[in-house]
């Protein structure tokens, strides 16, 4: 029996869609059979940062409406083994799928697969509720700043009471660089508040803005740091003990205030 | 003074953010406003005013998450008029 876990954090544009795309290829890369499903209908866009859209025949709109098999909708990524993707319907609103019909997606596709990570639109309404119909488990995705926390506070509660558990966090786009200067909430600023379980932290990476234009998720690429957040917050999602590094900035500038300021 | 602190601002942004976050929070948890806010922590002041002889100064209170509930939290730092 695989594992249903929502991705979603209130704010829109904070990372949802890059984190389920990273997160699903590095869950398949490191041999777990995976399906990410795009919970955003009516604005779908899971398809086109994998760069799968062209592909997508069926949505779970189809399904829903039995035109067709689930396993015929699942769109097969072919740049690593068991991973496949559920799109969302763009021609149709978020009320158009029930809860249920969400809920009993999720339950046939944990019989066959792993991990089952489901890409939620913004927001607290409908389409949020849906996305979450069918998990057990969440990740809330944050970036530094005082509207996304207090967002994902709100997402926190509502997920708590339909009984979700565990509920982690991961900290997007920090950067090491502004939190030295003063001009970024820090890590642990964002745990004190929302006093859950961090499950990583992803630094502002360029590279993320290159890999969606590609259409190639970024862990394809080793080299860069947000590939290397991803894929250790993948290895601690099956379970494996990876720790959580400090981030170091390599600012010049700053090193030498720091080698000034020495005590 | 340090070094370093000549190339940073005063108040750092990050530190305002930080507070100003953990009261947009209280307030969102509590699920009441301002004014009654205020009101609670003026009345808590009184009653305790009963029994202590201090003088309460800038009263705080919050809602810390604890795993699926919530914990109060109410700091009343105080000078000892005793004294
Ligand atoms: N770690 C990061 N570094 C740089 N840019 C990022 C990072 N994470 C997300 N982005 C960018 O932020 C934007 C919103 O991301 P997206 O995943 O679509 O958010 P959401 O699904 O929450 O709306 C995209 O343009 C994406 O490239
Ligand atoms: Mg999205």
């Amino acid at each position: 029996m695989g594992k249903v876990i929502v991705i979603t954090s209130g704010k829109g544009g904070v990372g949802k869609t890059t984190s389920t795309a990273n997160l699903g290829t590095a869950l398949a890369m490191i041999g777990k059979t995976v399906v990410i499903i795009d919970a955003d209908v009516g604005l779908r866009n899971l398809d086109v940062v994998m760069g799968l859209e062209s592909r997508v025949v069926f949505t779970s709109m189809d399904v829903i409406e039995k035109r067709c098999d689930l396993d015929k909708a699942l769109v097969k990524d072919r740049r690593v083994e068991d991973l496949m993707l559920l799109a969302a319907s763009q021609r149709n609103r978020k009320d158009d799928i029930k809860p249920e019909q969400m809920f009993d997606i999720c339950e046939r596709l944990r019989e066959e697969y792993d991990f089952i990570l489901v890409d939620s639109p913004a927001g607290i309404e409908q389409g949020f509720h849906n996305a979450a119909a069918g998990a057990e488990e969440a990740i809330i995705i944050t970036t530094p700043d005082v509207s996304a926390i207090r967002d994902a506070d709100r997402i926190i509660g509502l997920l708590q009471n339909q009984n979700i558990d565990p509920i982690s966090l991961i900290l997007n786009r920090l950067s090491p660089t502004l939190v030295k200067k003063g001009n970024m909430i820090s890590k642990n600023d964002v745990l004190d508040i929302l006093n859950i379980d961090l499950l990583g932290v992803v630094p502002e990476d360029e590279g993320v803005i290159a890999s969606t234009n590609r259409g190639v998720p970024l862990v394809h690429n080793e080299q860069s740091p947000g590939a290397e957040a991803y894929m250790r917050i993948a290895r601690r999602m099956t379970g494996q003990r990876v720790p959580i590094p400090e981030m170091r900035e390599d600012n010049f500038f700053s090193n030498i205030l720091n080698w000034f300021s020495r005590k | 003074m340090d070094f370093k602190s000549l190339f940073t601002r005063k108040s750092k942004s990050s530190n305002i953010a930080t507070q100003r976050l953990k009261l947009i929070l209280t307030q969102d948890r509590f699920d009441v406003s301002e004014d009654s806010m205020k009101q609670l922590q003026f009345e808590l002041t009184e009653v305790l005013a009963k029994y202590f002889e201090f003088t309460m100064t800038s009263v705080s209170m919050s809602l810390k998450r604890e795993g699926n509930s919530y914990v109060l939290m109410a700091d009343f730092p105080y000078h000892d008029s005793a004294k």
